[in-house]
């Protein structure tokens, strides 16, 4: 239930940054949600698009979700490897559980295409 | 020269193919590179940074709904109050309930109502603290945050805390680690409670211990019971010791 208030933030933070570029509007955002971030997408997509009709300049702003996988690299062998859970992750190459989490966290907004 | 792109011919039949002339040209791209955290992240810095400067030391609990947390603090306040100034806020979705009960036990506390939201973010923990330094006329040692009741969504957010606390009972069942993997890489410390109620429920705490250490091996983990008081002692030693700690700190640095 938390995508809400994360909804609700993006907004505000477009908002802003509307105002400073001097944007007539918000046409898309751009944003990258890793599997780990615990955050479920269509709870997001929808909650930004039932909140963004408050703010005038964002009404019409597409989101775009890059959802990034789940991947590390083993400090034994070097191999990289993604995964579908979080749960006891272990190199396929050689067993090895000293692992790097190499993406899957991200919770980021990349970018905006603003019309000015 | 042409204005709308500064190519030198008045003739635009031609094709512009350095360039998308029409309605693109008021169209612009805005780099961001934010965390969608970021206004939260901020905020909670900026409380650990005013933690630090009074030498608190802030604790976040997280658990399910019925874990026991209000019952561990009203434990943890009975046993310390007498040589450590306790300050508690109550996160809820409604009700004044909690903190009543451990202003009852004899802490300063201040409820957080969330209104709905089934998480505590760290401008409120701001907003609460502040209400709570003037209860206190002062800043306590030690500073109890207990979140809302729910095992997902408070391991996102960062309040400024220096110890996060994840807390399961024996009746909810021995696969929480595995199916709520996230409040425990985030946590410092695990404490499993209600420990009194082992014999009746099929709950390996040794296989719980290591699900959850596999999760996150630097996990300091508590196995305690409010009603017996088994483990309470090691939970009241670790809290003086964080706690001479942090005073330390503020001394050293100034």
């Amino acid at each position: 239930m938390h995508e809400t208030s994360l909804a609700m933030g993006l907004l505000d933070s477009l908002n802003q940054m509307a105002e400073k570029e001097k944007a007539k509007k918000v046409l898309k955002v751009r944003v990258k949600i890793g599997k780990l971030s615990g955050i479920v997408v269509d709870s997001f997509v929808f909650a930004f698009n039932a909140l963004k009709e408050q703010f005038p300049k964002l009404a019409g702003a597409e989101l775009i979700v890059e959802e990034t996988p789940i991947l590390y690299r083993c400090n034994e062998c070097g191999k990289e490897f993604e995964v579908e859970t979080v749960f006891f992750p272990e190199c396929p190459q050689c067993g090895s559980i000293n692992l790097k989490l190499l993406s899957g966290e991200e919770l980021e907004v990349v970018d905006a295409e603003i019309e000015v | 020269m042409c204005d709308v792109c500064g190519c030198g011919q008045h003739d635009h039949s031609h094709e512009h193919d350095h360039f998308v002339v029409s309605d693109d040209t008021t169209k612009r791209n805005v780099e961001i590179k934010k965390s969608l955290l970021s206004e939260n992240e901020r905020v909670a810095q900026s409380n650990r940074e005013h933690f630090d400067r009074h030498g608190i030391l802030a604790i976040n609990l997280i658990s399910s709904p019925g874990s026991g947390k209000t019952t561990l603090l009203e434990k943890t306040i009975e046993a310390l109050k007498n040589e450590l100034k306790i300050g508690v806020l109550e996160g809820d979705i409604e009700t004044e309930r909690d903190a009543e009960r451990v202003r009852a036990k004899g802490a300063a506390a201040v409820q957080l109502t969330t209104g709905g939201a089934c998480h505590l973010e760290a401008p409120l923990v701001h907003k609460g603290f502040h209400a709570l330094e003037k209860q206190m006329d002062g800043y306590p040692d030690v500073l109890f945050i207990e979140n809302v009741g729910n095992l997902v969504c408070p391991s996102s957010f960062y309040l400024g805390e220096h110890i996060r606390v994840v807390l399961i009972s024996v009746p909810e069942g021995e696969d929480k680690p595995a199916k709520y993997p996230k409040a425990f890489k985030t946590s410092d410390v695990f404490i499993i409670t209600k420990s009194d109620l082992l014999p009746y429920f099929d709950f390996d705490v040794e296989k719980v211990k290591q699900e959850a250490l596999s999760l996150n091996p630097n996990l300091k983990v508590f196995v305690v019971s409010a009603k017996t008081g088994e483990g309470l002692e090691d939970w009241f030693n670790f809290l003086r010791e964080k706690v001479s700690e942090k005073k330390g700190e503020k001394v050293s640095g100034g």
